[in-house]
């Protein structure tokens, strides 16, 4: 028999307080699919995922709805492109993309990530070959993410890489001037990329997973917030060991939702489970807003002095309480923080209170790092390698994953509003600093070495 | 051996659960299985108790009144037929929550549409919330389906039933609830 306190606070996690089942992300590995011919290549792909995932969708809605728990995006990511396509030319990867698009929307399936290369260490023919297909691809899809690491603990920094990143998402953004620049919102750069992220645009099927897998990821700040408020409003002298310790509790309860509906969504399609992401992901609805947790322990506004610490006592908790929740974690794990997604983090960009340093600042203890951010369309290629690099550095030196996806949006200047539209949401465009003198630094390419702690051996 | 079910009813007061088994065992009877529940003021119990060979169902029920009536207690008894285990039939559990202004016929409303579908409950509770603005009654079944139901047609004839009742209501895997508040 349940109690009432059971039923009553699982029924107002879903009324009120936006409980979902952020992304069901089936991994297709695809290195089955190989093939000299691109278009053999594509139809060797279609035929695996339409087998995998040809019921996803369904599967996914019939056990949402059958919980009452909805799961907001169905997704596929799949191994590496530049690898399982090594042998293409940038052309061809272009028609991949286009062909994998076509497949994603076929299945009905929010996104497909993979189109992503690891060039840590340097580049492959198939890798150069993918990211000058990037911005074409992007501009030319709608569902295809792409994601490509350029650094790691292990390795270091592959500066020849950062700097090229900086010309693709330039042309990324011109290729999609018309929208705004949205190709770049497909478009991350990640240090310490984790195998398994289920959340777009980092999702790829990593070369140690199994031929397919389901990853998912939870979501719950709103749940998060209210937890907090209730315990402010029941214990007015209530710390922040014990706000950590009520942190913890709920995002315990919000991966317990997401590890029983991935095991039933996998056991349904007859493919492993894999991790949950205990990610709390934002959205532009309101109370389901990351920002709104900084307000509720006790600051203006996200970006207020103050917002690092509390970004790394809310990331800590909910590890915690996520870890014990679930034998399986992974992913990034932790708090996102992107911008336009979140009606709070977006207000602060607007208002001042949040600037493009404090966010940096703030990604040296959160799960992925400069997301969503808005930036004037005529910073240079140069400067955006050079804030691609800082957000690598954090990453690489502290043993974590980070990540840039900035969107340098053509014709619009600091200050100037843009809307990317859905889960996108909208942003005001952040000012950058520096005045363009990256560039001698970014000119000098190479590798920068790995830290002294990475070894390990 | 035999046995009997024995419902006892009336105003809750310490020391029913006491007086109840004291009494089956001055009879000689062996209590298998006892619950209890109190709602509002009223206590509602019920224990199946086995006969030995020389006990019998009169004097129990005798002695029973003679303990109980002071206390204003009705009591009554009913032997257990065999014939009244029901065939298994396999089933999922499920909760049924409904949210709305509280009026007469809503529990009638939904129970009728469980019973025409084979749904059976075997937990029912109601409570009211209430915050700064408005008043609530919630109402929470659990039920157990049988697998051979069509979940979309009872999950669209329950939420057809809740907007004729004016309620909100949530159908879903009772699994949810334990997962996430139990270790």
């Amino acid at each position: 028999m349940l109690t009432e306190r059971e039923v009553l606070a699982t029924l107002e996690m879903l009324r009120s307080e936006n409980l979902d089942v952020r992304t069901v992300t089936l991994g297709v590995s695809l290195f089955d699919c190989a093939s000299e011919d691109p278009g053999r290549f594509i139809e060797r792909v279609r035929a695996k995922i339409t087998r995998l995932a040809g019921n996803l969708v369904e599967v996914c809605d019939e056990v949402g709805l059958g919980y009452g728990i909805p799961i907001v995006n169905k997704r596929i990511s799949v191994s590496p492109i530049a690898v399982a396509a090594g042998g293409c030319a940038a052309g061809q990867m272009c028609a991949i993309a286009e062909g994998l698009d076509d497949i994603a929307r076929a299945l009905r399936c929010d996104f497909l990530g993979g189109f992503s290369a690891l060039v840590e260490k340097g580049f492959t023919s198939g890798d150069r070959a993918l990211i000058e297909a990037i911005p074409e691809a992007l501009a030319r899809t709608g569902r295809i993410c792409s994601s490509i690491n350029v650094a790691s603990t292990a390795a270091g920094i592959n500066m020849d890489a950062v700097a090229l990143m900086g010309r693709t998402i330039r042309r990324a953004a011109e290729l999609t001037a018309d929208r705004d620049g949205i190709g770049c919102a497909k478009l991350v750069v990640f240090a310490n990329i984790p195998q398994d992220v289920p959340f777009m645009a980092g999702a790829y099927l990593g070369v140690g997973e199994p031929d397919a897998v389901i990853n998912v990821g939870v979501s719950g700040p709103g749940v998060i917030r209210k937890a907090i408020d209730r315990a402010r409003a029941a214990n007015p002298s209530l710390d922040l060991g014990g706000l950590s310790e009520t942190i913890k509790r709920t995002a315990f309860k919000v991966t317990r939702v997401g590890e029983l509906i991935g095991r039933r969504v996998a056991a349904r399609l007859g493919v492993p489970f894999g991790v949950v992401d205990l990610s709390l992901a934002p959205t532009p609805t309101p109370g389901d807003s990351v920002g709104e947790i900084f307000q509720s322990l006790g600051l203006a506004s996200i970006g207020s002095p103050g917002s690092t610490a509390v970004l790394a006592l809310l990331n800590d908790a909910v590890k915690k309480g996520g870890i014990f929740a679930s034998s399986h974690v992974g992913g990034l794990s932790g708090a996102f923080i992107p911008v336009s997604e979140d009606l709070s983090i977006a207000a602060a960009a607007r208002g001042g209170q949040l600037t493009i340093e404090k966010l940096e600042a703030m990604t040296s203890v959160c799960s992925v790092g400069l997301d969503m951010v808005a930036i004037p369309g005529d910073t240079p290629a140069e400067t955006i390698a050079g804030i691609i690099a800082d957000e690598m550095a954090i990453g690489v030196i502290n043993g974590k994953s980070t990540a840039a996806r900035l969107i340098p949006v053509p014709g619009k200047k600091a200050g100037d509003r843009v809307s990317f539209g859905g889960l996108l949401g909208d942003a005001t465009i952040m000012p950058v600093p520096g005045d363009g003198g990256s560039a001698g630094f970014i000119a000098l390419g190479g590798r920068i070495p790995a830290p002294v702690h990475s070894f390990k051996n | 051996m035999n046995k009997t079910v024995v419902f006892v009813l009336g105003p809750d007061r310490t020391g029913i659960i006491a007086a109840v088994s004291q009494v089956l065992f001055e009879q000689g009877c062996n209590l298998e299985d006892v619950n209890q529940t109190s709602l509002q003021s009223q206590f509602v119990g019920i224990f199946i108790a086995s006969l030995n060979g020389r006990a019998r169902e009169e004097d129990l029920l005798r002695a029973l009144r003679e303990r109980l009536a002071p206390l204003g207690l009705f009591v009554h008894l009913r032997p257990v037929d065999p014939a009244d285990e029901r065939p298994t039939t396999p089933c999922e559990p499920y909760v049924i929550t409904t949210i709305g202004p509280d009026r007469p016929g809503l529990v009638a409303g939904v129970t009728g549409l469980l019973a025409s579908h084979g749904v059976n409950i075997t937990n029912l509770k109601a409570v009211t919330r209430s915050d700064r603005e408005h008043q609530e009654y919630v109402m929470y079944y659990e039920v157990d389906i049988p697998t051979d139901t069509d979940r979309q047609v009872f999950r669209a004839a329950l939420r057809e039933r809740a907007r004729e009742l004016g309620l909100d209501v949530n159908l879903q895997h009772r699994e949810i609830f334990e997962q996430v508040h139990r270790i």
